[in-house]
């Protein structure tokens, strides 16, 4: 009885108007989209590419390591699933210098790439967004009628009259719909992966098939929400111009009201002064104690007065600073020496200078690492934890969930950009490790490169591999299941009105 | 006619969509309003101490000497925030707000570099983790929400009345089609307006009571014209409502066909011409700039130093050596800068030109020219800036020539007048927004979105006079 049930509504839904024009209009969205975007992508490889080559070049040129290491910087390669949705992977930084003196963070990053900053005043789309406008609003127009229609035409009656349980009626008229509304969902997706793997510049792992799995998922679960939102008022309403106007004004609310009005109405969440205050100035006695220590030595050592560079007087630049943005809580000191040669007078002070900069070297270190146990939490509080805040009022609307719980699956959320900033702090951790090894700071090509250039080809390389899925579906997980609850809250509170209501 | 507008009135009036369009439109504009109110000080605050620093670093300079003032520049040319902000946000974000007059490049010995006008680009902070979202402007709710709100009232006004059958009765009366057609346009029109038009009051009367926000008679001429330019967008809608509606034969289908029209022009078309418009990006990353600037510098202080370190130094042909190195180079650099700021907005404009397709995108243009935002207000400052510098440079050599112990050699300290300038006499700064040249850029778009509304009206109209109740 069921699949009759399924096959009369399917049968009804698929020849109808709507049915061929949301294929055709979602066919058409993607895939004109997805060539766009690909194109989109394929340019910020390039972009990344370029950076990567560049700063290689730039940092083979240096011959001492001091001033090589101003230069060394971990690049973020652009997401290819960005493509399903954006998130982050555009906005926030795609570049972050590693040095000894300062542990990266998210706060030090800088963008290379987008060679037109007027162009990004226009808003780009990806196809999560694309579907969280038309699959919803497909869903409602499939709905609306789906119980308003039988009442007005009398058949939910007749269809009563028969010894079916309404459940049922309900569960063939949801299956019957939801197949109607993944046929257009799963073609034009289908298409969207088969452009993208004719493209040359984006190569899919089985993890990213997995990945795009988890978007269909959320895909379908989002759909069936607002499917259900318009049975819901379908059912209670009755008639199908009100069903009509309600779905309407109820999409028009939670898809583009919704998400753009909370976070003004809301307000602002905003971590207090006073602590980026503390925190700033704990991080600031640290290298006020970092200084004195640094004087001290060179008052105290064997070589006599206290100039840095030890007056070596060769070919070659040198600058030494304390670099601070109490916004960040960023604070550091650099000191660049790149020198090509000495003369005769200057080979007596080597010694001292090497052994001093071996001290400053292992104190630097010293005192980053513990600014970054300082600065990560104070960070944690003032940046992430309002961020986080908004992102709960977001969620309250389906729109929100979805568009979370896919950025997750796509890696192009906030934590699957911070992924990359672990990275980066990882491989300074290995750079140092390097750098301890080999002696560097110790060494005299630390600041000249007359007795034989640094060598860069020993240095670790950077390497940025996103988590596994496990992690992405670690994060999607919640949203998706929220989701999920909707769904079947909505499917019970449907089931009640339907049961309860006289026809 | 104004019988039939009136029955429509009515019955629109106590249906549930106008209930619901009140309801929201009310909401948005008061909540745009309450924003407004709130983000609005701050920036003018902002915006005052911006130019009395301008003011400062003039005066600062002036008093020491005329080559000082003529070395340094004007130092950063501000850009001054629109009243109007709350009409359309305009992407302000993504536009510097400022020109650099001057910043230090290199120096040799005595010698120094002069200013130039650099146009930086905007930084919208790289580390902000909150969420992003569209900015609810008059453009936003103008532009999405009014424009469903009018595809709602007339989906069904005359594929309805043919499903109910009243159409045929109406039509029984001697009454000409075309009267009909109008009557339900206008009573569209006007059951439309009157839930806009609250709104616009309400949130108007919240702007203009606070005490920290003055809008003169041209910023209230200017909110006419954006009134009157929703006019014309509402109208467009109700036309292409009308036309479907007469030409379908059921609402649902009608509804249908008008929603996913809608979401195409309106949501999709806009970012997706963009996108393709603009993926044939020629200026190169910014690193690029820096690169051939060097090189630039590079050849030039190659094809000077050998001829400059002939003449001894502290002679006349010398300073005239060094004088015309440097206007030299300041030349040369503020060109390749001009250059690809013009690149760059060139391609803006093409991407622009391929988004007028969309009724939304025209409007939203119309909206922020009038408002004073967004990118073509971002020309006329850079245009000011530009004016600004010429009578800059205008004003040192004239102050110079009236020196009679000045050598009147540019770009070097012993060549130029050694008096300290008064700093009330130095042009300041003031950037300002014109109506009649913003009319001028939106006159074309103006006539577009007519043209469009007359083309619809017109198709309602053929449409409804053929149509077979």
């Amino acid at each position: 009885m069921l699949k009759t049930l399924i096959g009369r509504e399917l049968l009804d839904n698929l020849m109808t108007f709507r049915f061929a024009a949301a294929t055709f209009i979602m066919l058409l969205l993607v895939v004109a989209n997805t060539f766009v975007l690909i194109i989109d992508y394929e340019r910020r490889l390039t972009g990344h590419n370029d950076a990567v080559k560049m700063h290689q070049r730039q940092l083979q040129e240096k011959i001492t390591y001091s001033a090589g290491l101003d230069r060394l910087s971990a690049d973020r390669p652009p997401n290819p699933l960005s493509i399903f949705n954006v998130g982050f992977d555009k906005r926030l930084g795609n570049e972050v210098q590693v040095s000894h003196g300062v542990v990266p963070s998210l706060w030090d990053g800088y963008m290379h790439g987008s060679s037109n900053p007027f162009m990004d005043m226009f808003a780009s789309m990806d196809i999560v967004f694309i579907f969280e406008v038309i699959l919803s609003l497909f869903a409602l127009l499939f709905a609306y009628d789906a119980f308003a229609g039988e009442y007005e035409a009398g058949t939910l009656r007749l269809v009563l009259t028969h010894p079916i349980g309404r459940s049922k009626i309900l569960v063939a008229k949801y299956m019957s719909a939801m197949l109607c509304l993944i046929v257009p969902l799963l073609i034009s997706l289908l298409l969207a992966i088969i452009l993208l793997t004719t493209s040359t510049a984006i190569s899919l792992n089985s993890d990213d098939f997995l990945r795009i799995g988890g978007i269909i998922l959320t895909s379908v679960a989002y759909l069936s929400v607002f499917y259900l939102i318009g049975l819901l008022i379908s059912a209670a309403t009755r008639r199908t111009s009100t069903a009509l106007m309600l779905s309407m004004f109820v999409w028009g609310f939670l898809v583009l009201v919704y998400p753009n009005v909370i976070l003004t109405v809301i307000p602002r969440s905003e971590a207090p002064d006073a602590l980026r205050t503390s925190a700033f100035n704990r991080i600031e006695s640290i290298w006020d104690t970092f200084d004195r220590e640094r004087k001290h030595y060179l008052a105290t050592d064997d070589f006599p007065g206290e100039d840095w560079g030890y007056e070596l007087r060769g070919w070659g630049s040198r600058s030494a600073y304390f670099w601070d943005n109490p916004r960040t809580l960023m604070y550091t000191y650099n000191s660049i020496m790149d020198f090509e040669g000495f003369g005769e007078e200057d080979e007596p002070k080597m010694p001292h200078a090497q052994k001093h900069f071996g001290f400053l070297g292992a104190q630097t270190i010293n005192a980053a690492g513990r600014t970054w146990l300082i600065r990560k939490p104070a960070l944690e509080e003032i940046f992430i934890q309002p961020a986080n805040v908004e992102r709960v009022w977001l969620k309250l609307s389906p729109v929100g969930l979805y568009d979370a719980a896919t950025q997750a699956w796509a890696g192009t959320d906030l934590l699957g950009i911070r992924d990359f900033f672990h990275a980066a702090r990882q491989y300074r951790q290995s750079v140092i490790n390097y750098l301890y090894d080999h002696k560097v700071f110790e060494s005299r090509q630390w600041f000249a490169g007359d007795k034989g250039a640094a060598d860069w080809s020993g240095l670790p390389q950077f390497s940025f591999q996103r988590d596994d899925i496990s992690t992405n579906a670690k994060r999607a997980l919640p949203d998706v299941c929220l989701l999920l609850m909707i769904n079947v809250v909505l499917f019970i509170v449907i089931f009640l009105i339907f049961v309860k209501t006289e026809v | 006619m104004w019988h039939i507008a009136k029955r429509e009135i009515y019955n629109n009036l106590n249906s549930l969509r106008f209930a619901l369009a009140t309801v929201l439109l009310l909401g948005l504009m008061l909540t745009n309003a309450v924003v407004h109110l709130r983000e609005y000080p701050e920036r003018v605050q902002q915006y005052r101490e911006r130019v009395s620093g301008h003011q400062n670093h003039i005066a600062a300079h002036a008093e020491s000497s005329l080559y000082d003032l003529a070395q340094q520049g004007p130092g950063d040319l501000y850009k001054k925030p629109s009243d109007l902000r709350f009409c359309a946000e305009g992407g302000e974000t993504f536009m510097a707000d400022r020109a650099v007059g001057g910043y230090h490049r290199w120096s040799t010995g005595t010698l120094k570099s002069f200013w130039i006008l650099t146009y930086p680009s905007a930084t919208p902070n790289r580390d902000n983790v909150r969420p992003e979202v569209t900015k609810v402007d008059w453009g936003f709710i103008i532009g999405y929400v009014l424009s469903l709100v009018a595809l709602l009232f007339t989906f069904d006004s005359i594929s309805g009345e043919r499903e109910r059958g009243t159409l045929r009765l109406t039509l029984a009366n001697p009454i000409p089609r075309h009267t009909v057609l109008i009557g339900k346009f206008l009573g569209a029109f006007i059951s439309v307006s009157i839930p806009f038009i609250l709104a616009v009051l309400v949130n108007l009367l919240v702007i203009s009571t606070s005490s920290t926000v003055y809008l003169d008679a041209e910023a209230w001429g200017r909110l006419g014209i954006i009134f009157f330019v929703a006019v014309l967008y509402t109208c467009l809608f109700l036309a292409f409502g009308l036309l479907v509606s007469a030409r379908v034969q059921r609402s649902a289908v009608s509804l249908v066909i008008l929603l996913l029209v809608w979401v195409v022009f309106v949501v999709f078309m806009p970012s997706t011409l963009v996108s393709i418009a603009g993926r044939s990006t020629s200026s190169g990353p910014t690193y690029d700039l820096w690169e051939r600037s060097s090189k630039l510098h590079g050849e030039l202080r190659r094809d000077y130093s050998p001829r400059r370190h002939k003449e001894p130094e502290g002679t006349t042909k010398r300073m005239e050596m060094d004088g015309a190195y440097v206007t030299e180079d300041a030349e040369q650099q503020e060109q390749l800068h001009e250059e690809r700021l013009n690149q760059r907005i060139a391609e803006v404009h093409r991407a622009r030109a391929i988004t007028r397709i969309s009724p939304v995108t025209i409007v939203q243009n119309l909206i922020e020219s009038f408002a004073g935002t967004g990118f073509e207000r971002h020309l006329q400052f850079l245009e000011n800036v530009q004016t600004y510098a010429r009578e800059f440079r205008t004003f040192i050599v004239d102050t110079d020539n009236a020196d009679p112990e000045s050598l009147h050699i540019f770009g070097v300290r012993m060549g130029m007048s050694q008096e300290p300038v008064s700093p009330e006499a130095v042009p300041k700064f003031e950037d300002t927004l014109n109506l009649s040249k913003d009319f001028n850029t939106a006159a074309m778009e103006l006539l577009l979105l007519t043209l469009f509304v007359l083309v619809l009206l017109s198709g309602a109209y053929l449409a409804f006079v053929r149509v077979e109740v």
